[in-house]
């Protein structure tokens, strides 16, 4: 996606640091502010593309802010970060006028996924057709094919490539993928075996009979789709 | 309302203000009663007197051939008559002209105007007051005495009766109050005795803190209501001493499952600092951290989620179910790990029961349970998932039969407590953190459900979900 020029707004200073060298790393320009006034001043007088707010913030509340912009007329998108994780919180963090919140601990690799997805809202979807490399997926007719060689892949299996072969490059972590490919909101289950059973199966057919194995494994984070580095 | 007496004699003194308070309304009782039966009684004997005198008077009367009145006064120079001088005797004409009064009453009138009736047909006993104020009791006779009308009108003094009621009432004044703070004192001692029971009980709870809930208060055994009291206080303790023991047990586990992952980041980090690496050593050591940082998460989730089962903050998202497809499709979620296994996972559904149920929680309770049955299975391995229906009040089984290792009967018995692994050799890599059914129990227990559990060890295990049915009505409105 095209880079985009993001506020966080954390007062977490570590926590702070790291969204910021992880949103820089995919050529966002990322601006900090540590506490709910400079936050909301900086979203005040400045142009973004996508505003990321902590609930918890000295100062302001988060989502006061939040509820404060969206009266003032910003039509900015806003992700919310937020330790709390009952449904009453999501239900106020999603009325005051975010468009789509994340809970604390959180992947980075969730956060660059959620970034793209608030970016792409005015973006065109996706062809019929995904390429990497000599991966080729076909989702109108669901066919696979590499190096012109079709593959009978599951359902599952398939979803599982398509959810990847639309975020080439970009690290998925089990938990994105138990959400968004399982669609298990819950996140107690021992669903991890299970992805990993699958990704194994995936890779059986379309890496292990081929020289460039593109389904890779990042250890402790999760896996990513790319030529290898 | 604010109590009369504040302390720890509280009751007691209770107890024996109010029996103190109904000993004075019932000698009140008893006095006016007393007092008024006596005061009729003796009145009634001295009407019995006078109309005596009465009669006798008549007969000592007469009429001189002059045509005077005369009285045979002599008569009461008897002694045995002295009595019939202590009366006041009055005789008058019809017409009020008084035709004698006796040496008592000298100049004194006895009554008023003559009625009409007085003295006709009986005696009209009557009280009236001297002029000097003596109190009477009076009567009065119409006598025909040779021809001519005379009433006679003979009184006798009140005053004996009045005596003897002041005499009765000054006995009383005496007697009750020093009756009343007897039956006080007594009561009071009494009551002190009976509550003696409950301030040792008192006492000794007092003395039962947190660190010492395995005490218990010493029961007499006699049966009573105070025994009873003590052993319901005991039953609670028991209780209560149960739910620490669990909860500090949860904590220690917590604690050691919390700090392992935590001190494994440490050192990984801490000698990683230590000396210098390539890049790919960094690269291992920054993921074997985030490896431990993810165990620690999803345990942090799972504890979450269980302190809220417990503080009971999960609402339930309730909505009809169909059984099969909910079995099936669980089933469906989990057969590849079944099939790394080379295990086999049967649905055995002869009916299709729809249910009240929030899919989330279910599906994980269930997921938990086939997981357990496919991960201690071992290779080749069976396990059958039956939908039965079940009892009246439990309308549906779900029952998952596997081919593992079974469960001994105290494994059976501590296999929802948390933390607990059936295998503690199990590395904690390769197993959970021994959650997953305490997180099943939960769920099955939020929706009014039970889990039952038999097993042969060396032949598997069945774990039984009793859930409620749906009711018609819900049925209905699917």
């Amino acid at each position: 996606m095209e880079p985009v020029k993001i506020l966080v707004v954390e007062d977490e200073h570590k926590l702070a640091t790291a969204i910021q060298q992880g949103l820089a790393a995919n050529q966002h320009t990322v601006s900090v502010a540590h506490s709910g006034e400079d936050g909301f001043f900086l979203a005040q007088t400045q142009t973004f593309d996508l505003l990321v707010f902590d609930v918890m913030l000295p100062g302001r509340d988060g989502l006061e802010i939040v509820a404060s912009l969206r009266r003032l007329g910003h039509r900015t998108p806003i992700l919310l970060l937020t330790s709390k994780d009952g449904v009453d919180d999501r239900v106020a963090g999603l009325d005051s006028g975010a468009d789509d919140y994340l809970v604390k601990p959180f992947a980075l690799s969730e956060l660059q996924a959620r970034v793209r997805a608030l970016g792409r809202r005015n973006t065109p979807d996706f062809g019929a057709t995904l390429k990497l490399d000599d991966l080729e997926l076909d989702r109108v007719r669901h066919t696979v094919t590499r190096a012109g060689k079709s593959l009978d892949l599951t359902v599952r299996e398939f979803e599982l490539l398509e959810y990847f072969m639309r975020q080439p490059d970009q690290v998925i972590s089990r938990e994105m993928l138990a959400r968004e490919v399982w669609k298990e909101s819950a996140r107690h289950t021992p669903i991890d075996n299970l992805i990993d059973v699958h990704i194994a199966r995936l890779r059986r057919k379309m890496d292990d009979p081929y020289q460039r194995k593109l389904l890779q494994t990042i250890r402790g984070v999760g896996f990513v789709l790319r030529l290898s580095e | 309302m604010t109590p009369l007496f504040k302390g720890p004699q509280r009751i007691g003194a209770r107890i024996s203000l109010t029996y103190s308070l109904l000993l004075i309304a019932a000698l009140s009782f008893f006095a006016i009663g007393t007092s008024a039966l006596l005061f009729l009684q003796m009145r009634a004997q001295l009407v019995h007197f006078a109309v005596q005198d009465v009669e006798t008077v008549e007969g000592l009367m007469s009429i001189a051939p002059d045509g005077r009145f005369l009285m045979r006064d002599d008569y009461h120079n008897h002694p045995e008559s002295k009595r019939v001088l202590e009366h006041y005797l009055e005789v008058l004409a019809p017409d009020g002209t008084i035709l004698y009064r006796n040496d008592r009453l000298g100049s004194l009138k006895l009554g008023g105007a003559i009625e009409s009736s007085e003295g006709v047909g009986g005696y009209s006993p009557r009280s009236i007051s001297l002029p000097d104020g003596t109190p009477l009791v009076i009567v009065s006779r119409r006598h025909n005495l040779q021809g001519r009308t005379v009433i006679i009108r003979l009184a006798h003094s009140e005053e004996p009766v009045w005596h003897a009621l002041k005499q009765f009432w000054a006995a009383a004044a005496v007697m009750f109050p020093v009756m009343l703070l007897l039956a006080a004192a007594v009561g009071f001692r009494m009551s002190h005795r009976i509550l003696a029971p409950v301030r040792s009980i008192a006492s000794q709870a007092e003395l039962i803190t947190s660190s010492r809930l395995h005490e218990r208060i010493p029961t007499n055994g006699t049966g009573d209501e105070l025994d009873q009291l003590a052993e319901t206080f005991n039953r609670t303790l028991t209780r209560l001493d149960l739910s620490f023991t669990q909860l500090r047990q949860f904590t220690a586990d917590a604690s050691h499952e919390l700090r392992t992952p935590l001190a494994a980041i440490r050192s990984v980090g801490e000698v990683g600092l230590a000396r210098d690496g390539s890049r790919e050593e960094y690269r291992e050591l920054v993921a074997s951290m985030l490896e431990e940082v993810n165990r620690l998460t999803r345990l942090v989730e799972e504890l979450l989620l269980i302190a809220r089962g417990d503080a009971g903050v999960i609402p339930l998202n309730l909505r009809p179910l169909k059984v099969v497809e909910f079995v099936r499709d669980t089933i469906a979620l989990l057969e590849p790990l079944a099939e790394e296994k080379s295990q086999r996972l049967e649905l055995l559904a002869p009916l299709d029961e729809q249910i009240q149920a929030d899919p989330l929680f279910l599906r994980q309770a269930l997921i938990n349970v086939l997981h357990n049955a496919i991960k201690y299975s071992p290779v080749n391995a069976k396990t059958v998932v039956r939908i039965e229906c079940g009892p009246a009040a439990h309308g549906v089984i779900i029952a998952v039969h596997d081919e593992g290792p079974g469960l001994s009967p105290e494994q059976i018995s501590r296999v929802f407590d948390r933390f607990y692994r059936v295998d503690q050799g199990r590395s904690r890599d390769a197993g959970g953190f021994g959650l997953g059914l305490a997180i099943a129990q939960w769920a099955v227990k939020a929706h009014q459900g039970k889990f039952e559990i038999t097993s042969t060890p060396g032949a598997g295990s069945e774990f039984r979900i009793l859930l409620p049915a749906a009711s018609k009505s819900d049925q209905r409105s699917a």
